[in-house]
């Protein structure tokens, strides 16, 4: 029987063919293997002659987790000290896809409780707002390769141990320590003002990033021989206190750097680029009791 | 060591004056620090999750008031505190023996006036602290402006005057006027102090009486055009044994909420009313 409580639960990843490994701080994880069967009819029998196998087994694995940047969180080994890859191994690894000028995908080991598999990072994403911590989410799609299932493993406890003493994590993203690029901010022109402009405050930021990728199937063999990392769509979404109704046909594109950091003043930020992203909408909306808050979304392609 | 602070060394300033006729004082804040949790939980750390918000409660009798504002006066009510149901945020120190600590950016949240038969008005306010509180380097150079100090002038329950025609034949035991004047802090990414903060609308207010009824009439319950009662409202708290007027509550159109009628074998009867009105910024 395997009864496992959270505490010996916990997610790890690990890029393959490299020393990155990071066990992240998981809020929840949810692990689905599918196995596609279709019912076969034919003339002259009402029922079906059986059900057969329509197409290869898949999982998929996703979780929320805190936004962890480099360094000071349990035993977190961190991804690289350059300040072009402090952050978590999520977000390394969408970085690196995104920029990736090789087709061919490698994946990365996923481990929840003993239950594991290669996954290729389908969706990432993850949110800044004033006063709260950050947190994120991540999908991954498991193919399988050769004669590997995309899933494998039994349900067992891991134990991480236990750390002794007590403190305040700095190693999170935090919205009170967190900046956006003042690109980033609307800033509205009128004819008698233009030196100026009226800019925006910003409230919160979600970003959000999904990947396809394409298994390379072959006869003879149920799981994919390759798979090929084609392209992703990545949009941040803002929430400010202006409008923009001059919203242009074509806009203008622009790259930004967003900073998440932590608690610590001096340590690293994680850096995410958005680049040549376009402006698609702008909308407000207001309620009782708080201001008109409006909401514009930046799309950039890879 | 082991020594103790008694009222004569404790004092509460605003905005550079000394608050006067302080009967209680409650200083009080939350860290909001929440442990993290998630799978795999191997030690506790903390962060802080939301606003980081202090609050104020004062009780003050109202013996200590303004000079009588004019044109030029930066104020409009002479009790310092009611001043503060505005849009003005304040900021203050609490001394007590050697040690001190501060706030800043305060607004009223909640301001109240009550009075009983034998008793001297009091005013008691609740406040929200977005600014800073405590102690600490953010407050090595902050100092506090001047403001007009206050003098002394005690109101007395015997000389105020009530105007309300229910209590021409009905005895006043007590009377307690509240305002409630909502805010709303913004908070923009990156700052742990709000951007702004919105003096909300409407402002609530709720007068309550207490009375023993000689002809009074208790009205029909029913929100109906013909039965409901709306009255307006005016207390005046006066220098004890003069006519100067010192403060002066008015409301129009309030709507009667509320009435209960109580007996018992060793009293009077009595009827606690309550009245209610809203005031748009």
């Amino acid at each position: 029987m395997a009864r496992i409580f959270y505490d010996k639960a916990p997610v790890e990843i690990q890029a393959l063919g490299t020393n990155f490994r990071e066990t992240l701080i998981a809020t929840d994880c949810s692990i689905n293997f599918n196995n596609s069967q279709s019912p076969i009819y034919s003339v002259g029998k009402k029922g079906p002659i059986g059900q057969f196998p329509s197409a290869a087994r898949v999982g998929d694995i996703s979780f929320n987790f805190l936004t962890t940047i480099t360094g000071e969180f349990q035993n977190i080994v961190g991804i690289g000290v350059t300040s072009e890859r402090n952050g978590n191994i999520i977000n390394y690894l969408a970085d690196a896809i995104k920029n990736s000028t090789d087709s061919e995908a490698s994946g990365v080991i996923i481990k929840c409780a003993n239950v594991s598999g290669v996954g290729f990072l389908s969706s990432y994403s993850f949110n800044a707002t004033a006063n709260s911590i950050s947190s994120s989410s991540a999908a991954f799609t498991l193919f399988g390769s050769g004669s590997d299932l995309p899933v494998s493993g039994r349900l067992s406890g891991v134990s991480a141990g236990v750390a002794v003493g007590t403190s305040v994590t700095t190693g999170i993203a935090h919205g009170r320590y967190t900046t956006m690029p003042s690109t980033l901010n609307t800033k509205l022109y009128d004819d008698t003002s233009a030196q100026n402009p009226a800019v925006a405050t910003i409230y919160s930021a979600d970003y959000s990033i999904s990947f396809n990728h394409n298994p390379i199937y072959k006869i003879g063999q149920e799981f994919p021989v390759t798979t090929f990392y084609t392209n992703a769509s990545e949009s941040i979404n803002v929430s400010e206190d202006l409008f923009n109704s001059g919203l242009k046909y074509d806009e203008t594109a622009a790259s930004y750097n967003l900073e998440l950091k932590g608690l610590s003043p001096t340590a690293n930020p994680m850096l995410l680029r958005i680049t040549d992203a376009k402006q698609i909408n702008t909308s407000a909306s207001v309620g009782l009791d708080d201001i008109i808050r409006t909401q514009k979304t930046l799309t950039a392609a890879y | 060591m082991l020594g103790r602070i008694t009222r004569e060394a404790e004092r509460l300033t605003i905005n550079g004056s000394g608050i006067q006729g302080v009967q209680s004082l409650t200083a009080s804040y939350n860290s909001v620090a929440r442990p993290v949790s998630n799978l795999g939980i191997n030690s506790i750390q903390y962060y802080p999750e939301g606003p980081q918000q202090a609050t104020l409660e004062v009780n003050t009798l109202l013996t200590h008031f303004l000079p009588v504002p004019n044109e030029l006066s930066s104020y409009k009510s002479r009790d310092p505190m009611q001043n503060y149901t505005g849009t003005l945020p304040f900021s203050g120190v609490v001394d007590h023996g050697s040690k001190k600590f501060y706030f800043t950016e305060g607004y009223l949240e909640t301001y109240s006036a009550t009075c009983a038969i034998g008793q001297i008005p009091q005013s008691s306010t609740s406040s929200v602290i977005y600014g800073n509180f405590g102690t600490g380097a953010q407050f090595d150079s902050w100092e506090q402006t001047s403001q007009t100090p206050t003098s002394l002038n005690v109101t007395s329950y015997g000389s105020m005057e009530i105007n309300l025609d229910t209590f021409v034949t009905n005895r006043v035991n007590s009377f307690n006027v509240n305002i409630a004047t909502p805010r709303l802090p913004i908070y923009a990414i990156g700052n742990d102090e709000p951007t702004g903060v919105i003096a909300g609308t409407p402002i609530e207010v709720n007068v309550n009486f207490e009375i023993e009824p000689d002809d009074y009439e208790i009205k029909n319950m029913r929100l109906i055009p013909d039965e409901t009662v709306f009255k307006n409202t005016v207390i005046t708290l006066k220098k004890n044994n003069s006519h100067d007027i010192l403060l002066k509550y008015s409301f129009d159109d309030m709507l009667l909420t509320s009435e209960s009628f109580s007996a018992n074998n060793d009293s009077n009867a009595r009827i606690n009313f309550n009245l209610r009105s809203f005031i748009l910024r």
